[in-house]
């Protein structure tokens, strides 16, 4: 290492490999997070995301390739790995049988704090977290958004050199998700270095620098969200007519106006949005003109598998044993 | 090109302090739990004391033993079997442990590895303690009545606390291993249900047929059950080497079941949960 005077990299991650029995997991992933900055794995259920995130978190052993957290080996000096990440689990990784106050205050025990001294500390933390409100009350009976607050005021009773946190948001409703995301800005704001998988390319262009995705153990495509939007393509304004006849009407109402993309079996008329919100308002004067009925008028986010099906040229796959998970628009 | 995954604990963990100091914690925290879901101590509770009122007011007439009154030998047997069903909870309850995030979150935080195990077992044995005390009261409001001196007292003591943490580890091992509780439970009704009760515990193993009779013969339970008997009524069993000597069979059990289970769950909680 020449850069002596830089801090090494969070995350540096060479041919990183997991095998289970015949099934390849992570699959010679490489992968590199400067200190300062929010990388997103980004893939579809089973891509090989919460392996990647275990063996960086020290939980599983490599096998084969390497990886340093901080500058430290993850098989080597994982007690040296510890002591600098904070790591939260794809599910809320809390004693649900004890309070939020008593999880964070355990937490803070077990980072070596005296007991004055942790409870100093989750009670910034419930502030910092607006965890008041429900700090008495038992895991078990918080919901799943108010649980993912706690975990990462948990997360972050040492200031962590990184901080991974595997899918934050699965599973919660577009209210609880907002909360979580302005969180993890104002954590972002402060200079943490974070490691964040997600199986919505909306939550990763909302929050990282850069995204890998990753697919079946292996990075398929990667970097800062314009430059993967830009392949995956714009956003696009869709119109679904009312019925058979009326998409008829609806394609030859705009056919002469746009470039449209007609889809007969989703009596869909799809066209490209560069210019967004313009272009929806001129989609939607053209439609009202022609008077065709339609059920919908939308402008569409491109999604994980709009950016599988541009990359890959195939559909995102998930995991057999998984539930499909629903990935939001 | 693999990595061996032999080490059963990072030796670099700040020693022998860290380790106190992490499984009083987590012990504390298991501990917490008690009170909260006092529904955990059903299988230490409640199945001890049904079989009570089972085999004193239902069975108990039909049984006569010789030498002895019901009561007194059927007490003795209940609480070897109750220890056993402690096997049953510890193995429950540290699958459940398992299968939440929460010790993935330990894992990941520098906290000495051993004491996470420790602390499942310190915690688990408190359980079990809590429901044995519960099953002598109850047995002593019913009449039953111990004929203890001091020093089979303290002896009997001893051989229970031995006992227990041995009973415990094998649970905790094989919560481990199944990574279900309800799993658990049917190897549980499978494997300690049947064994508790060819112990002679409800009655002698001398008039059992031949093949429950080979299998008490090497049922560590029929030693405690033995054992208890013997300490608290003076009452003998006999009809094998292990009947014939029950405390020194029961501390041979119990420290083969520690030498063999510590290690395994060591090993298990290092290799499959990083998997």
């Amino acid at each position: 290492m020449l850069e002596l005077n830089h801090p090494p990299p969070a995350i540096e991650a060479r041919g990183l490999t997991k095998r289970f029995g015949d099934f390849t997991a992570v699959d010679a992933l490489d992968l590199r997070v400067d200190t300062g900055t929010v990388v997103s794995l980004l893939g579809p259920n089973g891509a090989g995301k919460t392996t990647t995130v275990r063996m960086l978190g020290t939980l599983t052993r490599p096998d084969a390739g390497w990886a340093r957290v901080a500058g430290h080996d993850v098989v080597g000096e994982a007690d040296q790995v510890r002591r600098a990440i904070s790591l939260t689990g794809q599910f809320a990784a809390l004693d649900k049988n004890l309070t939020a106050r008593e999880n964070i205050i355990l937490m803070a025990r077990l980072r070596g704090r005296s007991v004055h001294a942790a409870r100093a500390v989750a009670d910034e933390l419930i502030e910092r977290f607006q965890v008041s409100e429900f700090r008495d009350r038992l895991v078990k009976n918080l919901s799943g958004g108010e649980r993912r607050r706690v975990d990462l005021a948990a997360s972050l009773i040492h200031r962590p050199e990184l901080l991974v946190l595997d899918e934050p948001t699965t599973g919660l409703d577009p209210r609880s998700r907002q909360v979580i995301w302005s969180t993890i800005r104002e954590l972002v704001a402060d200079g943490v270095t974070l490691l964040l998988t997600t199986q919505y390319l909306e939550e990763a262009d909302a929050l990282a620098d850069r995204i890998v995705l990753i697919d079946r153990g292996r990075e398929i495509a990667a970097g800062t969200p314009a430059q993967l939007k830009a392949q995956v393509g714009e956003q696009r304004v869709d119109v679904v007519a009312a019925d058979g006849a009326a998409f008829e009407g609806l394609t030859a109402a705009l056919s002469p106006r746009f470039a449209i993309t007609a889809l007969p079996e989703q009596r869909t008329v799809s066209i490209a949005a560069p210019d967004e919100v313009a272009d929806l308002a001129r989609v939607a004067a053209a439609v009202s003109d022609s008077h065709v009925q339609v059920d919908e008028i939308a402008l569409r986010r491109p999604t994980l598998d709009d950016a599988f099906l541009a990359l890959t040229g195939k559909p995102a796959e998930s995991d057999p044993d998984h539930e499909p998970e629903e990935v939001a628009a | 090109m693999s990595v061996s995954a032999t080490t059963v604990s990072d030796p670099s963990f700040g020693g022998p302090i860290r380790f106190a100091r992490d499984t009083a914690l987590l012990t504390a925290r298991s501990l917490r739990a008690i009170p909260r879901v006092p529904e955990r101590l059903l299988d230490v509770t409640i199945q001890p004391i049904v079989f009570i009122l089972l085999f004193l007011y239902v069975f108990g007439s039909a049984i006569h033993i010789h030498g002895i009154s019901y009561k007194d030998y059927l007490f003795p047997g209940i609480i070897g079997q109750s220890l056993a069903f402690g096997t049953i909870g510890a193995g429950v309850a540290t699958s459940n442990d398992i299968t939440e995030g929460v010790v993935d979150r330990f894992r990941s935080m520098p906290v000495n590895r051993l004491s996470i195990i420790t602390a499942q077992v310190m915690g688990q044995f408190c359980e079990a303690l809590l429901g044995m005390v519960i099953v002598v009261v109850f047995g002593l409001i019913l009449g039953w009545t111990p004929h203890l001196t001091a020093v089979h007292a303290i002896e009997l003591g001893g051989l229970m606390v031995l006992a227990m943490l041995a009973f415990t580890w094998a649970g905790v091992l094989f919560g481990m291993l199944v990574r279900s509780p309800d799993a658990m439970q049917g190897i549980g009704f499978i494997v300690v249900f049947p064994l508790s009760f060819m112990a002679g515990t409800f009655v002698q193993i001398s008039g059992m047929a031949a093949v429950p009779r080979a299998i008490a013969d090497w049922d560590p339970i029929a030693a405690l059950v033995a054992s208890v008997r013997g300490l608290t009524e003076g009452f003998p069993s006999s009809g094998s080497w292990q009947l014939d000597h029950p405390e020194i069979a029961m501390v041979l059990w119990c420290v083969a079941i520690i030498a063999i289970c510590v290690p395994l769950a060591l090993r298990r909680f290092n290799r499959t949960l990083a998997a």
